[in-house]
């Protein structure tokens, strides 16, 4: 899997877990913040796309991430672990 | 801080006799801890005694509130009995007021209860709901099992139940869950209001005697739900995955 295709992935589930956001209006290098996603609505997209990448990672590890670009990272980093 | 901003709970009651509970420790975000728990039922005893018409719970901006804290669901781990929390759903349902709760922000777990013990429920589109206790692998507890499919209906509570998804309000909304309103965040506590101050301008006693008639189901319900969610309980505390998800979850 790319990370193209993991950015995507993050992306559907922001626009399912938002009103109002469109896939192609959101850029990688913001944080969800900035589509109005507050603590909850990012631990329900982060959760929700780890599901369907079939990762898991601990929570310690996502707290300091400050943009998608660098979720979607951290997601890279363990599905190459496999 | 005075001592007065420091409390975690506050009331206060109006000339319409509009009693208002609010639950405000900021630094733990309304989480069930024991001294949030003392001066919530403590303020409760000291509004029963002034016999308002009806109640009013409201809690922050962002957070109604968390639900139980990481210390006492550990206690449960380790087998020491606590009680205090469940005593929050009983008080609630056996009030002799009718309650309004006024769910601005997220409300999981046990706080999702209290609105569950409530007569009118209002929520936020924006926030979130959920009785997310199985996330953390034991079973719902405080009466969820039976409240929340008497109030959201069953097949959406066993979906929040079972997968401990958090719901957004606006979500809720969509798939018919039928509580009084679900409202942007900035009318919510206003619609609470106005419900609050309608059953307020009625007769003390025929809305106690009212609200005695229409929550007897709840109370009937609250019992039977206590006896199957004590058992549950029993299994699924000790069991070792609960305090690995417990720790990890709350490991911030």
């Amino acid at each position: 899997m790319t990370k193209e295709e993991v950015i995507e992935v993050i992306k559907r589930n922001i626009v399912e877990n938002l009103d109002d956001v469109e896939a192609d209006s959101i850029d990688a290098t913001k944080s969800m913040k900035e589509y109005g996603a507050n603590s909850l609505d990012m631990i329900e997209v982060v959760s929700t796309s780890m599901r369907e990448l079939n990762i898991k990672i601990p929570r310690s590890e996502l707290a300091e991430l400050g943009n998608i670009d660098e979720l979607a990272d951290k997601f890279m980093e363990y599905i190459n672990k496999g | 801080m005075n001592e007065e901003e420091n409390r975690p709970v506050r009331w206060n009651l109006d000339d319409n006799g509009v009693a208002e509970l609010i639950m405000c420790d900021r630094e733990r975000n309304n989480l069930f801890t024991d001294s949030f728990i003392d001066a919530f039922l403590g303020a409760l005893s000291e509004i029963e005694k002034e016999r308002p018409i009806c109640l009013l719970i409201s809690g922050l901006p962002d957070v109604f509130s968390g639900g139980a804290d990481k210390e006492t669901l550990l206690d449960l781990c380790d087998g020491k009995i606590v009680v205090k929390d469940l005593e929050i759903s009983e008080r609630l349902v056996a009030a002799p007021f009718p309650i309004v709760s006024a769910m601005q922000g997220h409300a999981v777990g046990g706080g999702l209860v209290i609105g569950l013990c409530s007569d009118v429920m209002v929520l936020a589109r924006e926030s979130r709901y959920g009785a997310v206790f199985m996330n953390l692998g034991f079973t719902p507890g405080m009466g969820t099992t039976e409240l929340l499919p008497m109030a959201f209906g069953p097949f959406i509570a066993s979906e929040m139940m079972l997968g401990g998804r958090m719901f957004r309000g606006s979500e809720l909304a969509e798939r018919g869950v039928p509580v009084n309103a679900i409202v942007p965040k900035a009318d919510v506590y206003r619609r609470a209001r106005r419900i609050a101050l309608q059953i307020a301008d009625k007769p003390v006693d025929s809305v106690y005697l009212l609200k005695y008639t229409l929550s007897s189901e709840k109370r009937k319900r609250l019992i039977d739900a206590r006896r199957n969610e004590d058992l549950m309980h029993r299994i699924t505390f000790p069991m070792p995955e609960t305090r690995r998800r417990i720790s990890e979850q709350y490991n911030e």
